[in-house]
């Protein structure tokens, strides 16, 4: 219980932190949301009319900092998120982050699942037959996979697969703009379309870190006694691999996957970014370009709180699962 | 990947186990740059995608529109009691039917938001959905289509016009639209200041806006005719039924307006964040008008896609600059058309303040003028696809008739001519062996404007100015452009209906700040009284006196040099005919072609028609 309220007051007191940094360091960004705006509309309107406007949207630049800081925690917390004040002017941010959310969390965090899923089984096969033909063509191919910029993965797949084959495979959007969203089978099968290539992306570049460290832990794993012991009673190789070694094995990925889905929310900007997709990725970086602080403020909190949720969740899990870090703390 | 681990115990998977959360929790503090987790971003890289692939689906162009058939017999277009009603050519009628695909990159999705106080939102509701009085033309020397107002009326001393308001015509949900909504609006303007977007009454001097009957009477301080393009072509006239009750009413410049009244051609049914679908106004007050029935706008987040929409033809109204537009859009298809006409000036801002020695000289500014090959620029920065400009400032052919080609010539700016460029530096002090060292200031990304200023430094070079390129981030080229920090500024403002706009905009000594404060739009910071004598007496003016005036702030550009005009500036706009007719040409300029240009993208929905309707 001790360790518990430990971790939950480490938890409220991260987030303070962060939600300060979010606050502060946008605010030291070079430019203003006005700058922006007038930059937007070519100077062709009045300054005094956008920064009224600007003021009636929200932005308040003249009011003292503290004051601003102090209603923008409150406002953090209560959910009174704003309104936007950047390209998306006028749109209230909570609308914004809803539209967002569903397309990174459905391509991000589908993508983690899987790349999590396919890496751990491949990673359990690996382990098991170790030196074999799997071992040693895969895991040496996913390192360098591993290490390469997402963005660079990207660009090359849309040349291959788009460009050179003269649009075969979508390379922008979420789905073709000429549709209705709806549950037809035309629409579906467009936004699976236009999902493959920056799910291949995120895919051929994360998953080479779970195969590696499942197909270690395999291979520390069988050599510990339980293993050989499920040998020697004769069990088949099959049940030795799956409930005896891979299941043990699977433990500390386990917690490798709760946290990398923390950062699901936070999409993979770049990748979001290459291909034009919709999601938060895409607003955080649209937001920072039109100095649109709001949007930044709710997008920062929310994958901070995404982020320290999976970590909560990671450490009550440990507290369940192992007893000494409950009496040890 | 061969060499295994030493053998642990048991227990020490549960010890990595914590370890892990241990030194997650630790990094989670530093936000979300991506400690250890294998997706996490790090940063945001700058580079667009410029390769792109095309969404291949079915093709929506205007060939498989629906056609509604000519269920309404078509009428004259307008009404005769125009002041200078200028019929363009297409006077004939033609079929509805029809849809046509907008791509204008607007770099987000849409938030389906249309009130037409927002500058966000305003392109999409301005022309489609809302409608101004007069619209005027800037391409056509401001000619004049009535709109809302019939005619209209100056006062003797121009300090008050009277506008009939035009009868018979009905908003998009059945109301009568009367004078009263026209007034409405200009007092809306003042109640909350944030919706008078252009200050017409904390600048330019409204004093009142009155409805009498069918008319409306709006009273200035002074002589208002310059302001004519604000209220008479760039004010949309909202409905007083919907701008006067619930939310709309607290708060008009921030109200959402997600299903916009108007007086327009097309009403807005549905809109998506990835696409807006406007259908024609079946009751739109000109006869048989909108002959397109559909208008497709979608969202489009890089160029790369909408400009290969474009090529394809899945779209057929382009916005937005295509580089080496002959293979990748004109030689595509025969039905692709390009045209751009130029409506302001690219330009060198040299820092005019005292504190900056060498660019407030003015043979330094002479001599850059001279030097800098304005054509080779506009070839190999532009790709020929922005012209050159000229010391005046007068963008041709445009604004021929307000340009002095004698003036820039007997100045010796009409040609480059190294060697008298020479000639003024050394005059300044500085030489080929004792260089000037200049920076300019551009925005990063601005691809374009890197390679004019490339060839701008390789024209400084010989005659003795070193010229270091700056690629700033917005925000920060923003910031320095606005307070004065830097020697020369490359920038590209905005014009009007007529030079006035643009050189009262760059010129006028109250647009000017000191420098460190934000200037509105002299960055330059030029102060001259006599040219601001001019600008003030120009609105009194007779047309023959402003043409006279205008020639004489020309003459002012050549003489003081203030800024150097380096390209001309267009109105992207590629447009294909496989089915749609009626674009604004060349010879026919009857409104600017861009899908940015509030309300022109109006008057071109009014000519649009299908050819497979007809």
């Amino acid at each position: 219980m001790r360790y518990l309220l430990r971790r939950g007051g480490f938890f409220l007191l991260t987030l303070w932190a962060a939600l300060t940094l979010n606050f502060f360091i946008p605010r030291f960004m070079p430019g203003s949301p006005l700058d922006a705006l007038r930059i937007r509309t070519k100077d062709k309107l009045s300054t005094e009319a956008l920064a009224q406007m600007l003021t009636a949207f929200g932005f308040k630049p003249n009011e003292n900092i503290f004051v601003q800081y102090w209603d923008y925690l409150g406002h953090m917390l209560t959910g009174q998120w704003g309104i936007s004040i950047g390209g998306t002017l006028g749109q209230p941010v909570s609308e914004i982050v809803m539209h967002a959310l569903p397309w990174t969390l459905g391509l991000v965090g589908v993508t983690t699942v899987i790349a999590f899923l396919l890496g751990s089984l491949i990673g359990v096969l690996a382990g098991w037959r170790r030196g074999g033909k799997l071992d040693s063509v895969l895991p040496p191919i996913f390192v360098i996979t591993s290490a390469l910029p997402y963005f660079w993965v990207g660009l090359l797949l849309i040349l291959v697969f788009s460009v050179w084959t003269n649009g075969w495979l979508p390379s922008d959007f979420n789905y073709d703009t000429s549709l209705q969203p709806s549950f037809s089978w035309e629409f579906i099968g467009s936004v699976l379309q236009h999902a493959v290539l920056p799910a291949a992306t995120i895919l051929i570049t994360s998953i080479g870190g779970w195969i590696l460290t499942m197909r270690n832990n395999m291979i520390t794993t069988l050599a510990e006694d339980y293993v050989r012991m499920g040998r020697a009673k004769g069990l088949s190789g099959w049940r030795v691999m799956t409930t005896y070694a891979g299941r043990n094995a699977f433990l500390p990925n386990l917690s490798g996957f709760a946290m990398s889905l923390g950062f699901v929310i936070s999409g993979s900007i770049l990748v979001e970014y290459v291909f034009n997709y919709p999601g938060l990725g895409y607003l955080l970086y649209n937001s920072v370009v039109g100095t649109d602080y709001p949007v930044m403020q709710v997008l920062f909190m929310l994958f901070t709180v995404a982020v320290l949720f999976a970590l909560i969740a990671c450490d009550v899990a440990i507290a369940w699962l192992d007893p000494r870090a409950r009496t040890e703390g | 990947m061969r060499k295994g681990l030493d053998p642990m115990k048991r227990g020490n998977g549960i010890a990595i186990l914590m370890a892990v959360g241990l030194c997650a929790t630790a990094c989670s503090g530093a936000d979300n740059t991506g400690a250890g987790s294998s997706s996490a971003p790090s940063a945001v890289a700058g580079s667009t995608a410029g390769a792109a692939g095309a969404p291949t689906s079915a093709s929506n162009g205007g060939s498989t529109a629906a056609d509604t058939g000519s269920n309404s017999a078509a009428g004259p277009t307008g009404s005769g009691s125009g002041t200078t009603a200028t019929s363009s050519a297409t006077a004939a009628t033609h079929k509805q039917g029809g849809e046509v695909t907008i791509a204008n990159v607007a770099g987000q999705t849409w938030s389906c938001q249309f009130n037409p106080f927002n500058p966000s939102v305003y392109q999409q509701s301005i022309g489609f959905v809302y409608e101004p009085l007069v619209y005027v033309n800037l391409l056509k020397d401001q000619a004049e289509t009535p709109m809302l107002a019939s005619s209209y009326t100056w006062s003797k001393d121009k300090k008050s016009i009277v506008f009939d308001i035009r009868q018979g015509v009905k908003w998009s949900d059945g109301q009568p639209f009367t004078a009263k909504d026209v007034a409405f609006t200009f007092n809306l303007m003042k109640r909350f200041p944030g919706t008078d977007l252009y200050s017409l009454w904390s600048g330019a001097g409204l004093q009142s806006a009155e409805a009498a009957g069918d008319q409306v009477t709006l009273t200035f301080a002074g002589p208002a005719t310059t302001y004519f393009f604000n209220f008479a072509n760039q004010v949309a006239i909202v409905p007083e039924h919907i701008f006067s009750t619930g939310a709309a009413a607290e708060h008009p410049d921030t109200w959402a307006d997600p299903q916009p009244v108007g007086t327009g051609p097309f009403m807005v049914s549905p809109c998506s964040a990835n696409n807006i679908q406007y259908v024609a106004n079946p009751n739109y007050w000109q006869p048989g008008k909108p002959y397109i029935q559909k208008v497709q706008y979608p969202a489009y987040l890089d160029n790369g896609p909408a400009n290969l929409d474009l090529a394809t033809g899945k779209a057929q109204w382009g916005s937005q600059f295509i580089p080496s537009i002959k293979a990748f859009y004109l030689a595509k298809s025969p039905d692709n058309h390009s045209w751009s006409p130029p409506v302001s000036n690219v330009a060198l801002y040299p820092n005019l303040d005292p504190s900056h020695a060498a660019t407030s000289k003015l043979a330094v500014r002479q001599a850059m003028a001279m030097a800098i090959d304005r054509s080779q620029v506009a070839l190999i920065g532009e790709g020929g696809q922005q012209p050159a400009a000229n010391q005046s400032g007068i963008v041709l052919p445009t604004f021929e008739k307000y340009y002095d080609a004698g003036a820039v010539a007997a100045a010796g700016f009409d040609k480059p001519n190294p060697a008298k460029a020479t000639e003024l530096l050394a005059s300044a002090g500085y030489s080929p062996s004792n260089p000037l060292n200049l920076s300019v200031i551009t925005v990063t990304g601005y691809t374009d404007w890197d390679a004019s200023l490339a060839v701008i430094k390789q024209n400084l070079a010989p005659i003795g100015i070193n010229l270091t390129v700056e690629d700033l981030a917005q925000q920060t080229y923003n910031s320095r452009l606005y307070t004065g920090d830097f020697d020369l500024a490359y920038y590209g403002d905005v014009g009007g209906p007529t030079p006035f706009y643009e050189l009262r905009q760059v010129l006028y000594s109250k647009n000017s700040a000191p420098i460190g404060k934000s200037a509105s739009t002299n960055f330059e910071r030029y102060l001259n009284p006599e040219v601001d004598k001019l600008f003030d007496s120009f609105p009194a003016a007779d047309e023959a006196g402003q043409v006279e005036i205008i020639k004489k702030i020309g003459a002012a550009m050549i003489k003081d040099v203030p800024v150097i005009p380096i390209t001309e500036s267009v109105d992207w706009f590629q447009y294909n005919t496989k089915d749609i007719e009626g674009w604004p040409t060349e010879q026919d300029p009857y409104a600017q072609p861009a899908a940015y240009n509030v309300p022109d993208t109006g008057q071109v929905l009014l000519h649009l028609y299908s050819k497979s309707a007809q």
